[in-house]
């Protein structure tokens, strides 16, 4: 134990120089004194002393559900995840390739200490120190959106371990790179890069889960529909005084339906047919999503355990209802959408996604790099 | 026969599977003596001393270092490491840095600070002991080094180059340690490219070329076959049977220095030993020789050095070591 304190406390000292060590905790208190500063009540909204001109009040948002929400959408998604993300990874970067290419390593490999444990116990350094910073944000808004929003919410001490875990599936990247490179700086440009990646795979994944989704009501409403026609159809062809009848007082003209009948069809055939595709596409994006580190979705589980499901539906039934929207404007017989029950079949369907998915499957994949980089380390000569 | 500090039967170090750094070494260091690695350039000196502080994997090695295999961890707990130009972490200070190697080699917190403000005196560094390395000099660092090498109370100590950087003032004062180190039972191995500075500290040396140990042992026993006795007389030589027969007894040889008016002779006896020489110097006086000097001569070490390099036609510097390994290129995995 002494050793593992030596190099935790080696540690804190080298991020201790480090201005960005002491930038990003004054912005993690900034932010949540701004956070703080932000009232709500029957009146409107109010930032100090002044009121705001945001069309939102108590009686239509609960404060206790508006910081929350505001604290997972902008104090984790934001600055946890982005801001204060970035700012950990340049003050932690250097701690692998700084090491390796100081001149006091042989010192250090000379001493009674395997080279696994001291590789790993430098890794699990700038995870406190992220978990340092996380937790004095997340502590802060824990008393905030008690004393503020009188809802004492425990799960929001959960954002420490996940921002943790999220920075630890990049920080093995950069270790890694570290480890390769021996450069701070080529190990923190390419991690940026690689993170962007995992992201654009995400951003693809999501707008492919968004068009399935989509094509999916759409092929479904339009079997509904070709169903109900069909229908409609067999009974004037079954009825024929009746349908001539029906004809005459509602213009209903047989031909003119099938022709619409065709027509729905044809179009079933074709979103079924697009659906196939980006089923496939999606099928394909989500394997390779799988064996990635889940970066959004591992954030995601804070809101998922912060904000129930009901609290949103009620949020967008209330802001906007339901709108039906057509594929082309210009069609005489377009096929309608639902935005609003695509948004709410995403988000329950990502909300369906196992814990062990997102993060088991990511951990997985930590565990692969941070291995390698690990056996790098204990079998290179310095 | 006492167990050795360090005894290596065959060590091989092979870099990228094309750099032969290490090939064969054997190697013996008695426990409580100062023992001197030479070799120029790139022999493989530094190389040899990270494969016994586990700093760099050997391809092959047969040996113990304070009886224990070589990286045996525990072993490790009873060694002390200054390495070739320590860089030690700027952020720390030279109090830090002792504390933080102590802690690294499992001391106590309450021993570590007794040992560090000890030591921190020994090397004359008390007084900066709370700033920060960045603002050392490069003795200032090499005196830190040399303190966090010992820190554990180690029993055997690799000093690598401990004097570089070091003023005049500061060497003498690391010879004076060494010297104690020793007097105190430790095992010193002294790499150092400053052969006069291992000629007075070092009992045994080892020299070492292209990766291998071409002479090993106490300098006295090598350079014994150097040592000879040198009788100048002024002038040539006076005419003299008994003379003549005694120096070629004793194979010496004479030879003529300079011209007149400081014309000399000289006469080189391969021996050691003092009594021949006093018969010499009877039968040369006998004959009337002015006998300006006697001296016993042995070979330098320098002498020693440039002979072993020569023998293996090495003309000073050659890639192999852990220098031209890091000149190929540094990182190489095992």
């Amino acid at each position: 134990m002494i050793q593992t304190w030596a190099i935790f406390k080696e540690s804190y000292l080298h991020l201790n120089s480090k201005k960005l060590f002491w930038v990003s905790l004054i912005i993690s208190g900034l932010i949540v004194l701004t956070f703080g500063a932000i009232g709500i009540d029957e009146d409107g909204m109010s930032f100090l002393f002044w009121d705001l001109p945001f069309p939102l009040n108590s009686s239509w948002l609960a404060p206790g559900f508006f910081y929350k929400f505001a604290f997972a959408q902008f104090g984790v998604r934001l600055w946890l995840t982005w801001g204060a993300t970035i700012l950990a990874l340049v003050c932690t970067a250097g701690i692998i390739p700084e090491f390796l290419s100081g001149g006091s390593i042989d010192v250090t490999l000379s001493k009674p200490i395997s080279r696994l444990r001291l590789f790993l116990t430098k890794y699990a350094a700038a995870m406190l120190f992220v978990a340092l910073q996380v937790g004095v944000f997340a502590g802060a808004s824990f008393l905030v959106i008690g004393l503020r929003g009188g809802t004492w919410e425990p799960a929001i001490l959960l954002s420490i371990p996940l921002v943790v875990i999220f920075f630890s599936y990049i920080y093995a990247v950069c270790v890694l790179l570290g480890v390769l490179t021996r450069s701070t700086v080529a190990a923190l440009l390419l991690t940026l890069l690689i993170w962007m990646g995992f992201f654009a795979v995400h951003l693809t994944e999501s707008a492919l889960l968004m068009f399935r989704t989509q094509t999916e009501q759409q092929v479904q409403w339009l079997r509904d529909d070709v169903a109900s026609r069909e229908a409609t159809l067999e009974s004037a062809r079954a009825e024929p005084k009746e349908g001539i009848v029906n004809t005459l007082r509602s213009g209903f003209n047989v031909n003119s339906k099938e022709a619409e009948l065709t027509r729905r069809r044809e179009q079933l055939a074709d979103k079924e047919e697009s659906l196939r595709a980006v089923v496939a596409w999606h099928t394909g994006v989500v394997a390779a999503k799988t064996a990635l580190p889940k970066t959004s979705e591992t954030i995601g589980l804070l809101e998922r355990r912060l904000i129930d499901m009901a609290d949103l539906s009620g949020f967008a039934d209330d802001e906007g209802g339901v709108q039906m929207q057509f594929d082309d404007e210009d069609d005489d017989l377009p096929v309608p959408r639902d935005d609003a029950a695509v948004s709410r079949a995403i988000v329950e369907k990502s909300r369906a996604r196992s814990v062990w998915w997102i993060i088991g499957t990511s951990l997985i994949f930590e565990a692969v790099v941070v291995g390698l980089a690990a056996r790098i380390f204990c079998r290179r000569d310095f | 026969m006492t167990s050795a500090a360090i005894d290596l039967s065959n060590v091989e170090k092979t870099y990228r599977g094309r750099i032969r750094a290490l090939r064969g070494v054997q190697m013996r260091v008695e426990k409580g003596e100062v023992f001197g690695l030479l070799g120029p350039n790139g022999a493989g000196k530094s190389t040899l001393v990270k494969i016994l502080t586990s700093v760099v994997h050997p391809t092959r090695c047969t040996g113990t270092l304070l009886d224990a295999p070589i990286g045996d961890k525990k072993a490790l707990a009873r060694v002390g490491y200054l390495p070739e130009n320590p860089r030690f972490p700027d952020y720390l200070t030279g109090g830090q840095v002792l504390d933080l190697f102590g802690a690294l080699a499992k001391i106590p917190r309450a021993e570590r600070r007794r040992r560090a403000d000890d030591l921190l005196a020994t090397v004359g560094m008390t007084k900066w002991a709370r700033t920060k390395i960045g603002r050392y000099s490069k003795g200032m660092r090499q005196r830190i080094g040399l303190a966090q090498a010992l820190m554990n109370d180690p029993e055997i100590v690799f000093l690598d180059e401990p004097t570089d950087g070091v003023d005049p003032v500061g060497r003498r004062e690391i010879r004076e340690m060494l010297v104690r180190m020793r007097d105190d039972g430790r095992t010193v191995m002294l790499n150092s490219h400053l052969l006069s500075e291992a000629e007075t500290v070092c009992g045994r040396v080892a020299i070492m070329v292209k990766g291998k140990v071409v002479r090993h042992g106490a300098l006295d026993d090598l350079t014994r076959h150097s040592r000879r006795y040198e009788i100048e007389a002024a002038g040539p030589l006076p005419s003299g049977d008994h003379w003549r027969s005694l120096v070629h007894g004793l194979g010496a040889e004479v030879r003529s220095l300079g011209g007149a008016p400081r014309e000399a002779s000289l006469v080189v006896a391969p021996t050691d030993e003092p009594e021949p020489i006093q018969a010499l110097l009877d039968a040369l006086r006998a004959a009337r020789a002015v006998v300006r000097s006697v001296r016993p001569v042995r070979a330098s070490l320098e002498d020693l050095f440039l002979e072993a390099v020569q023998s293996m036609g090495e003309e000073g510097a050659g890639v192999g070591g852990q220098k031209g390994r890091d000149a190929a290129g540094k990182g190489a995995e095992r």
